[in-house]
Order: C-alpha cells, then structure tokens, then sequence
C-alpha cells in the first residue's frame, strides 16, 4: 500500500502537523497555543501558495 | 556585564521524561500529566511518519563522503533515529525503501525526516516542563 499525493497536498498535510506540533510547545496557555498553531499554519499556507505564484510566474 | 553561567538541573529530574519522549513521541508529557499535549504530539508526528512510510519515504542510513553527503546523510540518519520506537519498529518491520526518484517518495523522506525533527522539539518541551522553566 502506498499514497500517491499531490505537491499541494503534500505540503498541506506538512502544514497541518507541523502547525500542531508547534502549537503544543510554543506557548504557554491554551488560547495562546490555539491562536499560535492556527497562525503558523496560515503562514504555512501563504507561503505555499506564494511561492507556487512566484515558480509559475517565474517559469514564463 | 558576563552572565554568571547556571548550573544543570539534576540528571534524575529531566532524565525519565527526554528518554520517554524519544521512545514515543508524546509519552515524556504522558509522564508529566500533560496528557492533551501528549495526546497531540503523538498523533502528530505518529502520522507524519506513517504518511512518510505510506509515501515510500527513505530512511538514512550514516554515509560519509564529500562534506555534503555526510552531512544530508548523517544528519538524516540521527533525525530518523529521533523517532525512537517508529524508528525501530518500522526498520524492526523492513520498512527500509530503496531510492525511488519520485516527488511523492521524496516528500515522504521529507516526512519522515520532519518527524524526528519535530519529535526533538517535543523532547526539548518535556525537558523544559520537567525543570521548571516552562508551566
């Protein structure tokens, strides 16, 4: 058995357990670990697709 | 001014829960009654793991070379062994993939190495806990 994503999806699901992880250590109370984890993983989600943007536009 | 250097916290106070924590992700928070983080972590980089075995992802074995493939190769092996039990047991299990030039395998190595990675900064966490420095 295996999976065969997609680049996009790949990097979500990084995203998505990346951002977990770094929600649960990197703050001190819950709302703050909540509100952190949801930030990291919009930043995750800018860069993905800003990045995609800029290799599409970039290739001409 | 120089800072006066702080002394290490006792071994037996941290030692329980780092060990824990790099044999399964989650369980030094286990052992600290932190029981949602543990809960969290271990789904966390449980599943990026097995989505890196799923995608056929390669675990490092150490090589030593030219500057950069001791480095890419060594420090991807110490980073896979920070997964500690999955580590073993997908290894245990024959789990270890040959080369496969594919994205999604490439990604899966990724995953893999991620993993560990992120199972450090769990350990690093536990740590923290378990001397005081963190509530």
């Amino acid at each position: 058995m295996h999976l065969s994503l997609t680049h996009l999806q790949a990097t979500l699901l990084f995203a998505f357990f990346t951002s977990i992880v770094m929600g649960v250590i990197g703050r001190n109370t819950d709302k703050e670990r909540i509100r952190y984890g949801v930030s990291v993983f919009g930043y995750f989600i800018v860069v993905i697709f800003g990045l995609g943007w800029l290799m599409y536009l970039g290739h001409g | 001014m120089p800072q006066k250097k702080q002394a290490m916290p006792p071994v037996q106070q941290w030692a329980t829960p780092v060990v824990l924590g790099w044999l399964l992700p989650g369980a030094g928070h286990f052992y600290l009654k932190r029981w949602n983080h543990g809960i969290l972590l271990l789904f966390a980089i449980t599943s990026m793991f097995a989505f890196g075995l799923l995608m056929r992802g390669r675990m490092f074995e150490p090589e030593t070379g030219d500057l950069f493939t001791t480095v890419v190769h060594c420090g991807g092996y110490i980073a896979d062994l920070a997964t500690g039990a999955l580590y073993f047991l997908a290894s245990w299990l024959g789990y270890h993939q040959e080369y496969l030039a594919t994205s999604v395998a490439d990604y899966g190595t990724k995953f893999l190495v991620c993993a560990g990675l992120l199972n450090i900064l769990a350990v690093i966490d536990a740590y923290e806990i378990a001397v005081g420095e963190k509530h």
